[in-house]
Parts: C-alpha cells; sequence; structure tokens
C-alpha cells in the first residue's frame, strides 16, 4: 500500500496550517460590525489578498478585496506595515530632534513634513521667521511640491503598465533633487527647516541650476505628459473611473488635488494663508469631473502654478538673515498650536502641545494620504479588480505618511 | 458633545464642513480629543475639545455621523489610546497588529531605551515640569553565556 504523501492539494494539510496575519481571512471572529460584514462572503464572492508586497501598492499596503467574477465588490485596506512610531519618537525628543523624525514620513515631498511641524513650534514660542527665510521655505517647497507631482506621473502610468513615463518624469525630479542636494546637503530626507528659520542660504550651486532647471521646466512638463494626455490606452484606463462627487469627499475629509478635482477650491495656501503665500499671485485649479483622469490633469496644472510662483518667488527674494535670534535649547511656554500646509497630497497638519519642558508633550501628524486613502474604499466597488490599482495610483497615497 | 459638533456643522451661518484633524491626547490624569474645523466662512481654524475623560475607560461619541473620514481618524485614536468611539462602525486597531494589548501613545508606555524616563518615574503630568532623576539605579544586565 503506497503511503500518501501530503501535498497542497490534500484539503488536511490546508486545514492543519497554522493560520498566518497574512490570511485573507483573519484567524478569529469578527470584531465590529464592519468586519462581520466585509469578511461574510455570499455565493460566488472571493476574497484576493494583494499586497503588503504588491509591486504597485506604493510602499507597503495591504488590501484585501473581495470579488465577485472580475468585479470588485468590497475593500479592505490593512495598515501598518511601516508603522515607526514616529509621533512617539517625537515626543520624547526635543523640538530640534523632532523635526528630524518627521522626514521619512512622507518621503516624497518631505519639505513639508518638516514645514508644518516647525510652523506649530514658532506658533507655541511665538516667534517670528525673517522674511528672506520665508521666501526660500517657499521656494524650496514649491520645488518639491514638482518633484512630487512629477514622479506622481510617472508611477500612474507605471500602475497602469508604461514604463517610459516614469523614465521621463525621473528626468525632471532628478533635476530637482539635485538642485534640493546643493541647497540642503541631501537627496531625500532634506531636514533643512529649522525652528525660525531655515538651515542654510541660498548657494550658487543651487542658484545656478535652478536657472538652467527654469529655462526649460514647463517645455519639459509639456513633453512628459504630452506622452499620456492623449494617450488613447491611459485615458480609457482613467476617464469616468474612481468617480468622486463633490459631497462625499468633502465628508470623507479629503484635501489636495483630490478634492479639487471634485470641484471644491480648498488649498490650505488660501483657505489659512500660511508663510508669505498671501504676497504671491497664483491661481487654485480646479476640475468638475472627479474622475482618475481630472486628478491627474489637475497636477499637471499645479505643476505649471508652482513654476509661476518660483518665477515670482525669485523675482521677489527678500536680503537679510535666514535664522532668527534662538536659544540651542526652546522651552515654550505651555501651550496648544496647530499648523497645516498644503503639501502635494494635501493638508498636512501638525497639532503640538507643550508642557514647557524642552520635548512637546503631545506631537500629532495629520496626514492627507491617510484621510484620502479612506475614500477608496467607497470609489473601488463596480470597478475590474485590475482598475485597483490604477484609482488607487490616481489618489497618489505615500504609505511611509500614512503608516507613521 | 455630539449636539455641539451637530451645530457646527449644520448651523447656515457656521458651516465648519470640514473636519482638518482628530487627535486623542493622553494628560497624564485623564484623555482628550481634540478636533480641528474648518469653515468657508472663516480662515481660522476652530479647536474642539473633549476633555477629562477618564484614563480607565474613555468613552466619546463616534463622530462619523457627520464626517465620514473620521471613521479611520478614531480608529487610530483607538490605537494609540484606547479611546473608544461609541457608534464607529469599525473600532479595529489600524497600525498595531490585531492581538496586541496595551496604547502606545499613551504616557505610562515607555519605549525600551529610554532612560531618563524610566518606568519608575510614573505617569509624566501634563503642564508640570519634568526633570529627569540624577541618580538612576544603574541597569543591571544579564552576563551573557
Amino acid at each position: 500500500m503506497a503511503t500518501r504523501i501530503p501535498s497542497l492539494d490534500d484539503p488536511r494539510v490546508l486545514v492543519s496550517t497554522p493560520a498566518t496575519i497574512y490570511d485573507a481571512i483573519p484567524p478569529y471572529a469578527p470584531r465590529t460590525e464592519r468586519e462581520a460584514e466585509f469578511y461574510g462572503l455570499r455565493d460566488g464572492e472571493m476574497l484576493v489578498n494583494m499586497g503588503p508586497q504588491h509591486p504597485s501598492t506604493h510602499g507597503v499596503l495591504r488590501l484585501v478585496v473581495k470579488i465577485d467574477g472580475e468585479r470588485v465588490v468590497d475593500l479592505d485596506p490593512v495598515l501598518g506595515y511601516l508603522h515607526r512610531g514616529i509621533e512617539k519618537l517625537s515626543e520624547n525628543a526635543d523640538y530640534h530632534h523632532a523635526i528630524c523624525y518627521t522626514d521619512p514620513l512622507e518621503y516624497v515631498s518631505s519639505l513639508f513634513n518638516e514645514l508644518a511641524p516647525v510652523m506649530a513650534f514658532e506658533q507655541l514660542l511665538d516667534l517670528r521667521v525673517p522674511r528672506r527665510a520665508e521666501y526660500i521655505r517657499v521656494l524650496s517647497c514649491e520645488l518639491n511640491r514638482i518633484a512630487s507631482h512629477a514622479l506622481f506621473i510617472g508611477w500612474m502610468a507605471l500602475d497602469l503598465g508604461g514604463i517610459t513615463p516614469i523614465l521621463y518624469s525621473f528626468i525632471e525630479r532628478d533635476e530637482i533633487v539635485e538642485m534640493l542636494a546643493a541647497l540642503t546637503g541631501q537627496r531625500m530626507l532634506f531636514n533643512y527647516m529649522r525652528i525660525g528659520g531655515v538651515n542654510g542660504d541660498l548657494n550658487h550651486e543651487f542658484l545656478s541650476r535652478l536657472g538652467d532647471w527654469m529655462g526649460h521646466a514647463l517645455a519639459q512638463v509639456e513633453a512628459d505628459t504630452a506622452l499620456l494626455n492623449q494617450n488613447e490606452i491611459f485615458v480609457r484606463r482613467t476617464r469616468g473611473l474612481g468617480r468622486m462627487d463633490r459631497q462625499t469627499a468633502i465628508g470623507f475629509g479629503m484635501s489636495g488635488p483630490n478634492i479639487r478635482a471634485c470641484g471644491v477650491p480648498y488649498d490650505v495656501r488660501r483657505a489659512h494663508p500660511y508663510s508669505v503665500y498671501p504676497e504671491l499671485e497664483f491661481e487654485i485649479p480646479t476640475r468638475e469631473e472627479g474622475d482618475s483622469y481630472a486628478r491627474y490633469l489637475l497636477r499637471i496644472d499645479e505643476i505649471k502654478q508652482s513654476i509661476h510662483i518660483i518665477d515670482q518667488v525669485l523675482h521677489r527674494m527678500p536680503d537679510g538673515p535666514v535664522m532668527a535670534q534662538l536659544p540651542r535649547r526652546i522651552t515654550p511656554r505651555p501651550g496648544r498650536a496647530w499648523a497645516a500646509v498644503e503639501s502635494p497630497r494635501g493638508q498636512y497638519g501638525c497639532f503640538a502641545i507643550s508642557d514647557g519642558t524642552d520635548q512637546p508633550y503631545r506631537f500629532r501628524i495629520h496626514d492627507p494620504s491617510f484621510v484620502n486613502l479612506q475614500a477608496v474604499v467607497p470609489l473601488m466597488p463596480g470597478n475590474l479588480l485590475a482598475d485597483t490599482m490604477a484609482v488607487m495610483a490616481s489618489l497618489d497615497p505615500v504609505m511611509g505618511g500614512i503608516d507613521k | 458633545m455630539v449636539d455641539v459638533l451637530r451645530t457646527l456643522h449644520d448651523d447656515a451661518d457656521l458651516r465648519f464642513e470640514v473636519l482638518a484633524d482628530l487627535a486623542g491626547v493622553d494628560t497624564g490624569d485623564s484623555m482628550q480629543v481634540v478636533y480641528h474645523l474648518w469653515s468657508e466662512t472663516t480662515t481660522d481654524w476652530l479647536r474642539v475639545i473633549v476633555a477629562d475623560l477618564s484614563r480607565d475607560d474613555p468613552r466619546v461619541p463616534s463622530a462619523t455621523f457627520l464626517w465620514k473620514g473620521a471613521e479611520w481618524m478614531e480608529r487610530e485614536a483607538y490605537d494609540m489610546f484606547g479611546i473608544v468611539f461609541e457608534g464607529n462602525r469599525d473600532l479595529r486597531r489600524i497600525y498595531m497588529p490585531p492581538d496586541y494589548t496595551s496604547f502606545p501613545l499613551r504616557k505610562d508606555f515607555y519605549i525600551a531605551d529610554d532612560s531618563s524616563r524610566s518606568p519608575g518615574l510614573g505617569v509624566r503630568h501634563m503642564e508640570q515640569v519634568h526633570a529627569p532623576v540624577e541618580s538612576a539605579a544603574p541597569i543591571r544586565r544579564s552576563r551573557a553565556r
């Protein structure tokens, strides 16, 4: 009698395999109403696990997708694979150290991550920043915004299966990254903003690179996007997909290009002006369609507005110091401060509480991708499974920020 | 608190339609939930603080009936502080694994290498100057075998 070799086809082997956290169906009874609703399967439905290391999830996001045939019925994003406890670390570091912890949050737009906490700490200290420092902040942030949006265009095409656009967008991003590296000394995690100003003044290398780039920036944006704007495959896979209406978007607390693509002109630079934005002239582009294609086009418009802002900043750049006079060890008076900036993904906020020591008592980061990703749940049902990533990519989430 | 938020959200003169942030705070002897709201009628933020929740069993009504987007932020506050939002239909842990039992952002949760604030010091109270203990007991290390 031949002995049976256990194989994966044997149902008993599958049953005896211990459950892991990667199993689509969790190995415990549902704990909430929503979980019971999601993990209860009706006839013909099945669960598919995407991630956490799916190549197009922009980091480590796990999606449990409930499908019926090829159509998505429901979706359950599972977060936390990149959680580093940055809020806790910052509460145990002093004010200057907390800033450098925030860099790896949204690693595509690090300067905004630093700007919001720095502004909150300045509120706690009741500190005025020199005007030249404010202008340099706006200049470097807008450059970072362009780099982030340029990368978005490439990413989105990559998630739809086109590999060429990302090579072009990396050319554009690399120019800006080299520029910022000349200014800050780092390519990605800049650590440039300081409480009371910025780390260093504009230098010759930065300005000469910036001058070179400004000459062809607009032409390059046009060239990059010409590949996609009229591309039939791209347009078919984005237009009309992932449509979000105005009221839902507001209810979900979405912000940034995602809400402006639904026709809501909410931009923190206008809603609650900070830094020197009230002195600058720029438009808030909006679109009415609210679909993936609108979100893509809107970001191109924003790149053009950012180039326009940089142009004005360079013409108006005042002379003077770039740092306020400040002691090394800062101890703000007890109080609370909330500051928000408009990052490439939306409203990026920081809530800080001081208890009079040199460490923040509470340090809270509000990340726009975290809120925007929630909207993926009502957007998906009815779409094809293959379009899940296309819609996700158009929301431009960055897992570093979502998972903190 | 539900009435306050509903009035802020629905009143025709106020219209605080944007929930900018929802944060949990551990003050050392009580818990707080802090909401930041924005309305198009004013350029400034509005901060609403729900204070004096008990540390043992903090409970707040959920704001998801006004702002759907509060759901995940409430899940985060639950995960980090153990604040229970009644009416949130998906109050699970969001960052920590499902079988995790403590609440990391509470002030009595110490990170392992935080020598200046050892568990013996207890909870660090808010608005009270914290001074690290000068003569902390030396850490005993087990001899490697």
